[in-house]
C-alpha cells in the first residue's frame, strides 16, 4: 500500500470526529512515512508495519467514543459509546445486537413508566384538595408525595442500572481491539 | 504462548516508554523502532500510547527543526513521569525478582 492510500483510507475511517483530531491523528502517521523513508524504507514497508489503516480508524474512533463516555456520563455520551463498541463490527457484537436493543428498549419503557407515576403523584398531589377524594384530603396529598417520592428513587436505580449496562459494552467493546490492544487500555 | 506474550507485552510497554524518555527526549518514529526491535511490538500502536500518556499527564512534546523535512516533534517525561517511572521501575524489579525465584525452584 502507497503512503497516500494508507492516509486516505486512515482519514475517512476517522471522519466523525473532532477535525483537530484527525488533523493530529493523520499528522502523526504522516511524519512515521517520512522518517521511515528517510531511514531507506519503502512505502510499502511502512505501511505494513502500521497495519490495515481501516481497522486502525475504526479503533481510534472507538477508542474516542469510549472516552467520551468515561469522561461525560449524559445520555448522549453512552449513546456515542454504544455506537462506538457497535461500530466495531465484531462478529460476535453483531449477534449481541438483538439483546442490547431489548435490554435498551426495556430501560426506556420503563424510564417512560417512572415519569409518569411521578406526574400522576403530582396530580393526586396537586388535585387532592379540589376533588374531594375517598379517605380525605390529607391522605390524597401524602399518597402524592408517596408515588412522586417512589418513583425518584425507582428512576435513581434504572440509572445506575443504565450506567452499569453501559459499562459492560464498553468492557466487551475493548476487548476486540485488535491493532490497538496493548497501546490503549490503561494498565490497572 | 502468544497470548501469553501478548499479555506480557501489555503490561510493560508503559514502562518501556518510560525508560526510553528517561534516557532523554525523544520523537515517536524513534521510540517505536527501538519497541519493534527490542519487543517486537506493532510500529502503529505507539501513536494512540503517547496520546493516552499525554493525556494522562505522562509526557509532553515540543517541536524541534529537522535538518530534512518537517519539525520534529519531540517527547519529555513531566515530573508525573518521572514519579511513575521510578514506581513502575520498582514494582517491576520486585515482582520480576520474585518470578525469577518462583522459576529457578521448578527447574
Amino acid at each position: 500500500m502507497t503512503r497516500q492510500a494508507f492516509l486516505a483510507r486512515l482519514k475517512a475511517g476517522l471522519s466523525g470526529l473532532p477535525a483537530d483530531a484527525i488533523a493530529d491523528i493523520v499528522a502523526d502517521y504522516e511524519a512515521h512515512f517520512a522518517e521511515g523513508e528517510a531511514a531507506g524504507r519503502t512505502e510499502a514497508e511502512v505501511a505494513a508495519a502500521l497495519g490495515e489503516p481501516g481497522r486502525l480508524a475504526r479503533e481510534l474512533r472507538a477508542e474516542a467514543g469510549l472516552k467520551r463516555w468515561e469522561s461525560e456520563r449524559n445520555p448522549s455520551a453512552a449513546a456515542s459509546a454504544v455506537f462506538a463498541v457497535l461500530g466495531l463490527g465484531a462478529i460476535d457484537l453483531l449477534i449481541l445486537l438483538p439483546i442490547v436493543l431489548s435490554i435498551a428498549g426495556t430501560l426506556l419503557g420503563l424510564f417512560v413508566a417512572v415519569i409518569a407515576v411521578f406526574g400522576s403523584g403530582g396530580f393526586v398531589f396537586a388535585a387532592g384538595p379540589f376533588l374531594d377524594p375517598p379517605g380525605g384530603v390529607a391522605a390524597a396529598m401524602l399518597a402524592g408525595i408517596g408515588l412522586m417520592a417512589g418513583s425518584v428513587s425507582l428512576g435513581a436505580v434504572l440509572c445506575l442500572v443504565t450506567v452499569g449496562f453501559v459499562n459492560l459494552l464498553v468492557w466487551y467493546g475493548r476487548l476486540h481491539y485488535r491493532l490497538l490492544k496493548p497501546a490503549i487500555e490503561p494498565q490497572a | 504462548m502468544e497470548a501469553v506474550e501478548v499479555q506480557l507485552k501489555k503490561g510493560v510497554l508503559e514502562l518501556c516508554v518510560l525508560a526510553l524518555l528517561s534516557r532523554g527526549d525523544n520523537y515517536a518514529y524513534e521510540i517505536a523502532s527501538r519497541l519493534a526491535e527490542g519487543i517486537d511490538m506493532g510500529e502503529g500502536t505507539i501513536y494512540p500510547l503517547m496520546r493516552r500518556m499525554q493525556a494522562d499527564g505522562l509526557v509532553d512534546t515540543y517541536l524541534v527543526e529537522s535538518s530534512s523535512g518537517p519539525p520534529r516533534k519531540y517527547y519529555r517525561l513531566t515530573e508525573a513521569g518521572k514519579t511513575s517511572f521510578a514506581e513502575q521501575k520498582l514494582a517491576w524489579s520486585s515482582f520480576s525478582k520474585a518470578v525469577n525465584a518462583i522459576l529457578g525452584e521448578a527447574q
